[in-house]
C-alpha cells in the first residue's frame, strides 16, 4: 500500500517553490517529480496546478478560518493547505478523507507540530463552508483567485471591464493552432482533425487559425511534427496584421524566444529579404531553432541584448521590427496561473522603464518608412499605451499607424489610432494582447 | 538484498490466491527482506508477496513516519475488526491512483513472525488499513475492486495510457509553443 502523501507532498513542494522562490510552476514541478515515483507525476501535476490556480481564493478562505494571515504561515504548510482546498473544491474524494490525508502529509513532511493546526483549519472551513463560500462568491477578486493588489490595478485601468477580465483569466484556456498556409488551409486542416477523430472550429476573422476542441496532446495533431500546424494562441497570431508583411522586407523579431512569432512571420511571408530572430537568453535560442526547423523555415538566429544593438547589429536597417516586449504577462494568466504568485507590484513599476529602454534602443535600427510593432501579452495600460505614448512624445519622426489600416485586422479588442489595440482575454477565445504599430517618417 | 519487480494492474497474476507457508525458513526471511527493500525503495508503506509474483501468504509493512518499524506477517488472519470508516488508499501496483475505501479502523491480527513464532497484534488507523489492504492482495483482491465498475474502467484506461506513454516517449512531455 501507498498513501496519497507520495503525491501531495511533492505537489505542495512545487507550489511552495513557486510562492517563495518565484520559479515557474513547470520548472518547480519537474524538480518535484524527479524525486517522486513516475506513476505519481500526473497526480502531482494536477494537484499542483489546481492549488496554484486557486491559491488566492484559498487565501481568502483561510483568512476566514485562521487567526493569523495566511501569508505568515510556513510556506510548505500554506502550500499543503492550498492542495487540500483544491481537493475540497474538486470534490473527487470525501471531505474527511482529504482532511485526513492533509494531516498525514503534514506529519510526513516533518511538520508534525502543524498537524493539529491544519486539521483544525480545514475542519472549521468544512463546518462554515456555506457561509465562507457565499462570502467568497460575492468578492470578485477572491472568487477569481486574484491577489488584491492585482485586482485593484486592473480595476483602476479597466473600471468597466475588470470583473469580466478576472473571470476570463480564471477560465480554462482553449487550444489554438496556426496552420501553415503554404501547405494547407484552415478549412482543410479542420477536416484532417475530424479525420483523426479530433474536433475543432475555425475563426473566420483569422483565416489561418483553428481551435482544437477539446484540447489534445500535440503528438496526436496531424502534421504537427513537420510544422503544418503549430500551437499558438489566437491573440499571438494577430501580430501579423499590424506587421503588414510584404515580399522583400527586412524584418527583426527583437525578443524572439521561443520563436512562435518568428515562425509565424516566416510562414506568412516566405519572400522576405531578411528575417532576424534575436534573443538575449542563449539557452532559449534552441527553442527558436526547433520551432523554425519543425516548419522547414529559416531565419538568422542571433544571441544579443535588444537594448544594446552595438553588440549584434551589422548596421543594415530593418523595414519591420517586432518588439514583443518583456511584460507582466497578465493577459496569459489563464494559461500560466503561477503568474499571479510570481508577479509583485514592484515588477509592474519596473517594467515600463525596461520597455521604454528597448523602444529607444531599437528605433534607430528602423529604416525611414519602416514600422515598429510594439506587442505585449498584458493588460496594464502603463506598459502598453503609456510606454508607446511617452515614446512617441519623445521623438520627432514617429507616428502611430491606425489599426483601421492594418490589412486583414479582425477588429478584435478596443483601441484606435491614438491608443493602440488591447485584446481582452477570452475575446474570441484569445489571450490578452496589446499591439501598437509605429511608423517612421 | 534485492529490489523486486512489482506487478502492475491489470496484470492477471495479481488475481492469484496465495497459499499458506508451511515453515518460516531462510528463504521466506530472505523474501521478506527483499520485499521490505522493495517497499521502502518505492515509497510504499506495505507490500504483499502477491505483488512481487510470489503466491504465498506473506506481507510486510511499516507505517511509522521514520520508516524504522518494519513488520513481517506470515499467514496473517484477522481475529477482530471494528469501526469501519472510509479512508484514502493507494497501491504500488496501481501507481498514481488513490481512492477512498471502507476499512475497519481497529483490528487484531494473528500471524507468524519473522522467527516463525505465532503472535497476535492490535493495529489501528493507518496500520489497520494497511494490513487489511495487503491481506486483500493475498486473496487476489485489489482496493479498486471496492469502487464502481465505471470508476475502475477509467482507472484501467488511465494506467494503460500512461504505461504506453512511458514506453514510447520516456517521461517526455509534449512541448507546445505558446507565445
Amino acid at each position: 500500500m501507498r498513501t496519497g502523501v507520495s503525491a501531495r507532498l511533492p505537489a505542495a513542494r512545487a507550489v511552495a517553490g513557486v510562492a517563495t522562490r518565484g520559479v515557474n510552476l513547470d520548472a518547480a514541478l519537474s524538480e518535484a517529480c524527479a524525486a517522486a515515483d513516475p506513476g505519481d507525476a500526473p497526480t502531482i501535476r494536477s494537484l499542483a496546478y489546481g492549488a496554484v490556480r486557486g491559491y488566492f481564493r484559498h487565501e481568502a478562505l483561510l483568512g476566514a478560518v485562521c487567526d493569523r494571515p495566511a501569508r505568515r504561515l510556513d510556506p510548505l504548510v500554506r502550500a499543503l493547505l492550498s492542495v487540500a482546498c483544491y481537493e475540497l473544491e474538486d470534490r473527487r474524494s470525501p471531505d474527511y478523507a482529504i482532511v485526513d490525508a492533509a494531516v498525514e502529509t503534514v506529519r510526513a513532511a516533518a511538520l508534525g507540530r502543524s498537524a493539529g493546526f491544519v486539521n483544525a483549519v480545514l475542519r472549521r472551513y468544512l463546518r462554515e463552508r456555506a457561509a465562507i463560500d457565499a462570502r467568497i462568491a460575492r468578492d470578485p477578486a477572491a472568487r477569481h483567485a486574484t491577489p488584491r493588489w492585482l485586482a485593484a490595478r486592473l480595476r483602476a485601468d479597466w473600471p468597466d471591464r475588470w470583473e469580466s477580465i478576472l473571470a476570463a483569466l480564471d477560465a480554462q484556456a482553449p487550444m489554438w493552432l496556426r496552420v501553415d498556409a503554404r501547405r494547407t488551409t484552415a478549412a482543410r486542416y479542420l477536416e484532417s482533425l475530424h479525420a483523426s477523430g479530433l474536433g475543432g472550429r475555425l475563426e473566420p476573422r483569422v483565416p489561418f487559425a483553428v481551435e482544437a476542441d477539446p484540447p489534445c496532446d500535440v503528438a496526436r495533431l496531424p502534421g504537427f511534427a513537420d510544422g503544418v500546424a503549430s500551437v499558438q494562441d489566437l491573440g499571438a497570431q494577430c501580430v501579423v496584421f499590424p506587421l503588414d508583411l510584404r515580399p522583400g522586407l527586412r524584418v527583426l523579431d527583437a525578443c524572439a524566444a521561443p520563436g512562435g512569432k518568428t515562425a509565424l512571420i516566416a510562414e506568412r511571408q516566405p519572400a522576405l529579404a531578411r528575417l532576424v530572430a534575436l534573443d538575449v537568453n542563449a539557452g532559449r535560442l534552441e527553442r527558436i531553432q526547433e520551432n523554425l526547423r519543425r516548419g522547414g523555415l529559416t531565419a538568422q538566429v542571433l544571441c544579443g541584448d535588444a537594448s544594446e544593438p552595438s553588440g549584434w547589429w551589422d548596421g543594415e536597417p530593418f523595414d519591420r521590427i517586432l518588439l514583443d516586449a518583456p511584460c507582466s504577462a497578465l493577459g496569459v494568466i489563464r494559461r500560466h496561473p503561477d503568474i499571479r504568485l510570481r508577479k509583485s507590484p514592484v515588477d509592474l513599476e519596473k517594467l515600463p522603464l525596461l520597455q521604454a529602454r528597448l523602444l529607444r534602443a531599437l528605433w534607430p535600427l528602423l529604416a525611414p518608412g519602416g514600422r515598429l510593432v510594439y506587442a505585449t501579452c498584458t493588460l496594464v495600460k502603463a506598459e502598453n499605451h503609456g510606454v508607446t505614448a511617452d515614446f512617441l512624445g519623445s521623438i520627432a519622426d514617429g507616428d502611430r499607424v491606425d489599426p483601421a489600416s492594418w490589412p486583414g485586422w479582425p477588429a478584435l479588442g478596443v483601441g484606435d489610432a491614438r491608443a493602440g489595440v488591447q485584446i481582452f482575454p477570452g475575446e474570441a477565445g484569445a489571450d490578452g494582447f496589446y499591439y501598437a504599430a509605429l511608423s517612421k517618417r | 538484498m534485492t529490489k523486486l519487480a512489482i506487478l502492475e494492474y491489470p496484470d492477471p497474476r495479481l488475481r492469484t490466491k496465495a497459499v499458506p507457508i508451511d515453515a518460516v525458513d531462510d528463504a521466506v526471511r530472505r523474501l521478506a527482506d527483499d520485499m521490505l527493500e522493495t517497499m521502502y525503495g518505492s515509497r510504499g508503506i506495505g507490500l504483499a508477496a502477491t505483488q512481487v509474483d510470489v503466491h504465498r501468504r506473506l506481507l510486510v509493512c511499516d507505517v511509522s513516519p521514520e520508516h524504522n518499524r518494519p513488520v513481517v506477517l506470515v499467514n496473517p488472519e484477522l481475529v477482530l475488526r471494528e469501526d469501519p470508516a472510509l479512508c484514502e488508499e493507494g497501491c504500488l501496483s496501481l501507481p498514481g491512483i488513490y481512492a477512498s475505501v471502507e476499512r475497519a479502523q481497529r483490528i487484531r491480527v494473528r500471524a507468524l513472525g519473522r522467527d516463525g513464532a505465532p503472535f497476535e497484534m492490535d493495529a489501528e488507523g493507518l496500520g489497520a488499513i494497511c494490513i487489511q489492504h495487503e491481506m486483500d492482495h493475498l486473496e487476489g483482491r485489489l482496493f479498486v475492486d471496492y469502487l464502481s465498475e465505471l470508476k475502475r474502467q477509467l482507472i484501467r484506461r488511465r494506467l494503460e495510457k500512461e504505461r504506453r506513454q512511458r514506453a514510447t516517449t520516456g517521461e517526455r512531455r509534449a512541448r507546445a509553443t505558446v507565445t
